[in-house]
């Protein structure tokens, strides 16, 4: 009963306009971030918000930033085809209902697995830590997970590899400051296993301190708190490498 | 005579010491992560190890240094530092093992038989952080000082 309550509708919705007290706001980010059907609610919620204020206001199609990261690859395709498909407000809620079906929601469900499911039966779970903004860390952040992932491959062992950054570090996730976004691009493509994990915290903080209109790389997953995230993947069993 | 006496007492104060201290803890499994060249910053890993072995016990330690990344210079540093050489050593002796990343070596091209201090086949592991995340695995507790 209080499940549902928690979880209404309305709730997500004040979620998503950020209406919720620090304590609501980071429960609901942990329930998000562990239940794969809640992710696409507010997911959905959070794209009709998009395109209520679309319709309202009629500006060219907003560039990808921050808050519509936080659905990553599936809300990048949906804002795409909505530029391209601007035909109407009623058209657009149709068509993303219509992708929010599980088939279409197939192709990047790694990338939400990637956060919710906490204890796969077996395999190595890595969780590679970067917090500084040195562009040789960054490089070294991804000679390192890309040369992790061949020795799983190699070596035949079931392995998940999640880059988690916060601080300096976001900066390898910033569509303005990556180092070598096509390589993420790539790295993302060609390793099913491997998530980029963004620190909400962080893209706060440097949109308040700094005035900053955040856009992450579309490869990029929003977490709560990258501390927080650290922990609860200690917990259920991942190896922590900072790098 | 006196002089015996006298290492001999204090050899006795020191055990019995080490003894009631070590008796706080119990077995532990410690990585030590050193991925960067920061000469300083290497050295107080060093001191951070021998430390932590005075306060723990070495018999109640099993402590892996990983090396990659920019961390192995630790060891082509020692090749030309006696001072260092010795840290090493004395560490090795109290049971720390000191293990270096094969693709490092690879990338940087080093030959650790004649670039690095005292470093035989088996202290190289395939992947500094595969072998972290493994060591992890197995109880292993992570630190990066």
């Amino acid at each position: 009963m209080i499940q549902e309550q928690k979880f209404s509708d309305e709730f997500l919705n004040a979620f998503i306009d950020n209406q919720l007290t620090p304590e609501e706001k980071s429960d609901a980010f942990v329930a998000i971030s562990q239940d794969e059907s809640l992710n696409r609610r507010v997911c959905e919620l959070r794209k009709v918000r998009d395109l209520v204020q679309l319709a309202c206001t009629a500006p060219p199609p907003p560039p990808i930033h921050g808050a519509s990261e936080r659905c990553g690859l599936w809300s990048r395709i949906g804002f795409r085809s909505i530029a391209a498909s601007i035909l109407g407000l009623g058209i657009a809620i149709g068509w993303v209902l219509h992708t929010t079906t599980p088939h279409q929601i197939a192709p990047t469900g790694h990338q939400v697995s990637a956060l919710t499911s906490p204890l796969p039966a077996k395999g190595i779970k890595v969780l590679l830590h970067l917090n500084s903004g040195d562009p040789e860390r960054m490089n070294e952040l991804l000679d390192e997970a890309e040369s992790l992932l061949k020795f799983y491959k190699k070596t035949n062992q079931i392995a998940r590899v999640e880059i988690i950054t916060n601080g300096g570090g976001i900066n390898l996730l910033r569509a303005d400051t990556s180092p070598d976004p096509a390589r993420i691009k790539r790295l993302y493509r060609d390793w099913n296993n491997l998530a980029f994990v963004a620190c909400q915290n962080t893209i706060d903080r440097l949109e308040r301190e700094q005035n900053i209109n955040l856009v992450l790389l579309p490869e990029a997953v929003v977490i709560d708190s990258a501390v927080a995230q650290i922990m609860r993947r200690q917990l259920q069993g991942w190896a922590y490498i900072q790098v | 005579m006196k002089k015996l006496l006298t290492i001999l007492m204090a050899t006795i104060f020191t055990l019995s010491a080490g003894a009631a201290i070590a008796g706080k803890y119990s077995k532990q499994k410690v990585i030590y992560h050193v991925n960067y060249k920061d000469p300083k910053r290497q050295s107080a890993a060093l001191r951070n190890i021998q430390n932590h072995i005075n306060a723990v016990g070495k018999e109640n330690l099993d402590i892996r240094v990983i090396m990659h990344s920019g961390g192995y210079t630790l060891l082509t540093r020692a090749n030309k530092d006696m001072a260092m050489q010795q840290k090493i050593s004395n560490l090795k002796d109290q049971g720390v093992s000191f293990n270096i990343c094969a693709n490092t070596l690879r990338g940087k091209k080093i030959d650790y038989k004649t670039q690095m201090f005292d470093v035989d086949e088996k202290d190289i592991v395939p992947s500094g952080v595969a072998e972290i995340a493994h060591l992890q695995d197995q109880g292993f507790s992570y630190i990066r000082p």
